[in-house]
């Protein structure tokens, strides 16, 4: 193999190593036990639903550029849509994406060679093809139109055999789930090097952590109500149904007490996320370590007291104020992080790179989301804004301007770990623009119209919103484009970016002391933490990153290249 | 330049390890290495059973929670009805579950007493004990299987019969499955296959732990269905 020249993050000189061997493209077609190769299949299967889920978004913001139904060929069509929309991006995207993540970053940066359960692992990845190709067909067959939460008795009378189907893939994903979160727990519990101390973790094998209680916790719930649902629409049976003695409500209940703690499985990873980058691009360590860590267990546990505020308007009275107050408490931990994350980079030496700029993006949307979020939380603000644009916009501020931009963030930021190349950061940069005005200009506008009593999952709309919804459309249409320059830059890097080298960041955490890729057994041997995993800025931990690129660079001398 | 900070890692005990390290191969001896690899595979083998054993609990933690989801369910739809059973609808008969129930109750004591027997290196104590454990499973599933198709069809057609259904059904299929799995640890141990160190016999620990989970989603099921009205 030829030597390559490479650009040291953080050097000036271009030092030559030698680049290190990629798996070939068949490992990741097939039955693998490796967590790298299950990482980037996790992450590859999420980013190509992603495309199915984001095109889906565009044929409904194409649908709403004007007040009349012309794109789609029924109001049920446009259901269907936004119901496909919604399913694939949460439980085929996002969740997917953060499994990616943690299964290939979590075992590097406690040093271990691989999962807990690495066939476990390879079994809860292959659960999820079928289930988003049982989803998909769905779609074909007789969609189902119920949207993502599946009210009954919209998806038990109304809807088709896709609801159905549906169902079935959700059990799947649901499953998987399950069995990847135990994976996690196991890790991260009983794999760390004797030297890492829970309180020397890194934050995201915290925010993982979190998300992984959650989710073995609150799934089964979701298996639940799932099973429920598919007896009334197969067996006949009426647990929804009020004629024969079932409650609609039940639904709601089972169904949020799943989804609401779902909603911190799909942030906090990308809050963990966060900790990482800012910290790393900004050289300077986590402010509040310990605060930050707890607040992610804090987020999992209160997470499971607030589901009956999706419900504020169906629900008892007097079980309103509880739920308004647990969700309002929330915010506290949540404002934690971010006052943890302004502490972090408050005076750092920020290097603006392309990750460090969608971790920015991250806590100026999030903020949005989360203020908008505790809006929601008072129950006469609910009450008026239930149902509408507004509500809309809130969770797309979290999920997107939260999750996603967190996704994107982690991608230019541990692309060089998995490929062994850099991403273009021109172009992330542009990327970036494209990304963080689309959003802000397609989601802002809908905190508007949903104040004025534009209603969220219809096609026809009062022509008054027309104005604004073409201005939002418009922005979605640059939004959607934005995606085109992450997709070619992933496809140009891994081919022609130049070689990262073990350390491009110069990072402190274990992920960062080994080869890009890392071998197949990650480490060569038991690797020994560096005492503090954000101490950066003191001469101790330059020396040890310059250690650690001596050893990459100069373990394998320029010589022995051409093998 | 770069040797003089390097000086300075070694004052660091861990880090002195870490850039030592990657300096050099240490040269060592095939005896050496040898006893290295063994400790190795030991720690390996230290690590894997107590992965199998957090793994292990963290997915009846888990597990337990679909069946508190039916639980749940249960008790919200006894608030569709003025009274519980609804009017009209004879109540569940306690006396032959309570037997049931005592027979799984028992099964999980004797699978316990067989696996403190295996660690004991008692094999044959240990396969009678699974062997009685079985049976007396099979006559729990025997009774669950009359009591599922004896509702009447009157409680049928409310929720009252459909969620007892619906619970005993769901703890049936993973009464059903989990008994496989000791039949199949029994044959395995008929056959010899276990050894009384942790290692040798984690299949077993694996099955009982199961089969207590079987138990303990009984009991949550029991009390509910039988005897909270």
């Amino acid at each position: 193999m030829a030597t390559i020249a490479v650009p040291l993050g953080g050097q000036q000189e271009r030092q030559e190593i030698e680049a290190v061997r990629r798996p070939a493209l068949g490992e990741y077609l097939r039955w693998s036990v490796d967590h790298k190769i299950i990482g980037v299949q996790y992450g590859v299967t999420a980013l190509l639903f992603f495309l199915v889920g984001g095109a889906m978004a565009m044929a409904i913001r194409l649908e709403l550029l004007t007040p009349n139904l012309d794109v789609m060929i029924s109001g049920a069509a446009y259901n269907s849509m936004f119901t496909m929309h919604g399913t694939i991006m949460i439980f085929l995207f996002i969740i997917p994406m953060w499994a990616a993540y943690g299964n290939f970053v979590v075992p590097l940066q406690l040093g271990a060679k691989d999962m807990a359960f690495p066939w476990l692992n390879a079994f809860a990845y292959w659960l999820i093809p079928p289930a988003g190709v049982v989803m998909l067909l769905g779609y074909f067959v007789s969609p189902a139109e119920a949207g993502w939460t599946s009210y009954p008795p919209l998806s038990t009378l109304f809807s088709g055999d896709g609801q159905t189907l549906w169902a079935l893939g959700a059990h799947l994903l649901g499953l998987s789930s399950i069995f990847g979160s135990i994976n996690f727990i196991v890790t991260i519990l009983n794999m760390r090097p004797p030297e890492m101390t829970i309180w020397r973790m890194p934050l995201l094998c915290w925010a993982v952590l979190a998300t992984s209680i959650i989710a073995v916790m609150a799934t089964p719930f979701l298996a639940g109500a799932l099973t429920l649902l598919l007896l009334d629409r197969m067996t006949g049976t009426t647990f929804f149904d009020a004629g024969g003695g079932g409650d609609v409500l039940l639904w709601q209940n089972i169904f949020w007490f799943y989804s609401h703690p779902a909603v911190y499985i799909m942030v906090l990873p990308g809050m963990g996320v966060l900790s990482e980058v800012l910290s790393i691009h900004s050289r300077k360590p986590v402010f509040g370590y310990r605060m930050v860590g707890l607040s992610s267990m804090a987020i999992a546990i209160v997470g499971f007291t607030v589901w009956a505020h999706h419900m504020f308007t169906s629900l008892q009275p007097e079980l309103r104020i509880p739920f308004m107050i647990t969700s309002m408490i929330i915010a506290v931990p949540t404002g934690i992080k971010m006052f943890s994350w302004l502490g972090t980079i408050w005076g750092g030496k920020i290097r603006f790179t392309s990750a460090m700029l969608f971790a920015l993006g991250f806590m100026s949307m999030f903020v949005i989301g989360g203020i908008t979020g505790v809006m929601l939380a008072a129950l006469p603000f609910d009450i008026h804004v239930h149902d509408t644009y507004f509500v809309v916009s809130h969770f797309h501020f979290v999920l997107f301007g939260g999750s996603v931009f967190a996704i994107y963030a982690a991608l230019y930021h541990w692309f060089p770990k998995v490929t062994g190349r850099m991403m273009n950061e021109r172009l992330g940069r542009i990327h970036f623009l494209f990304t963080y005005f689309g959003f802000l200009i397609t989601f802002f506008p809908m905190h508007i119209v949903g104040m004025l009593g534009m209603p969220r999952r219809v096609a026809v709309y009062d022509p008054a919103f027309t104005d604004m919804n073409r201005l939002i459309s418009f922005a979605a249409f640059v939004l959607g484009f934005s995606t085109f320059i992450v997709f070619y830059n992933i496809i140009h890097s891994y081919f022609r970016g130049p070689v990262a080298g073990a350390n491009p960041w110069r990072a402190l955490t274990l992920e960062w002391a080994t080869t890009s890729p890392p071998p197949v057994t990650n480490f060569e041997d038991d690797p020994i933490p560096y005492e503090d995993p954000y101490g950066y800025g003191t001469e101790a931990a330059s020396a040890y990153l310059d250690a650690v690129d001596q050893a990459f660079n100069g373990r394998r001398p320029a010589s022995a290249g051409g093998h | 330049m770069a040797g003089v900070l390097l000086r300075r890692v070694d004052t660091e005990p861990c880090n002195l390890k870490h850039s030592e390290r990657f300096r050099e191969p240490i040269m060592t001896t095939y005896v050496e290495r040898a006893q290295k690899q063994k400790t190795r595979d030991r720690r390996a083998a230290e690590m894997r059973l107590k992965n199998n054993r957090l793994g292990m609990n963290i997915f009846q933690i888990s597990w337990i929670m679909a069946f508190v989801a039916l639980v749940v369910v249960n008790w919200q739809l006894r608030f569709s009805y003025s009274q519980w059973p609804p009017a009209g609808i004879a109540p569940y008969d306690p006396l032959l579950p309570s037997v049931g129930t005592l027979a799984l109750l028992f099964s999980s004591l004797l699978v316990h007493r067989g696996l403190k027997n295996l660690r004991a290196s008692r094999v044959s104590a240990f396969i009678s004990a699974w062997r009685l454990a079985i049976a007396l499973g099979l006559i729990f599933m025997a009774i669950i299987v009359y009591e599922f198709f004896s509702v009447s069809d009157a409680a049928m057609s409310t929720q009252y019969g459909v969620t007892f259904r619906l619970m005993t059904g769901f703890h049936f299929v993973h009464a059903l499955v989990i008994l496989g799995i000791m039949i199949r640890v029994y044959q395995h141990g008929d056959a010899g296959k276990y050894s009384a160190d942790e290692h040798g016999s984690w299949a077993v620990e694996g099955a009982a732990r199961l089969w207590y989970f079987v138990t303990v989603a009984w009991m949550l099921f029991y009390v509910v269905l039988y005897w909270i009205r």
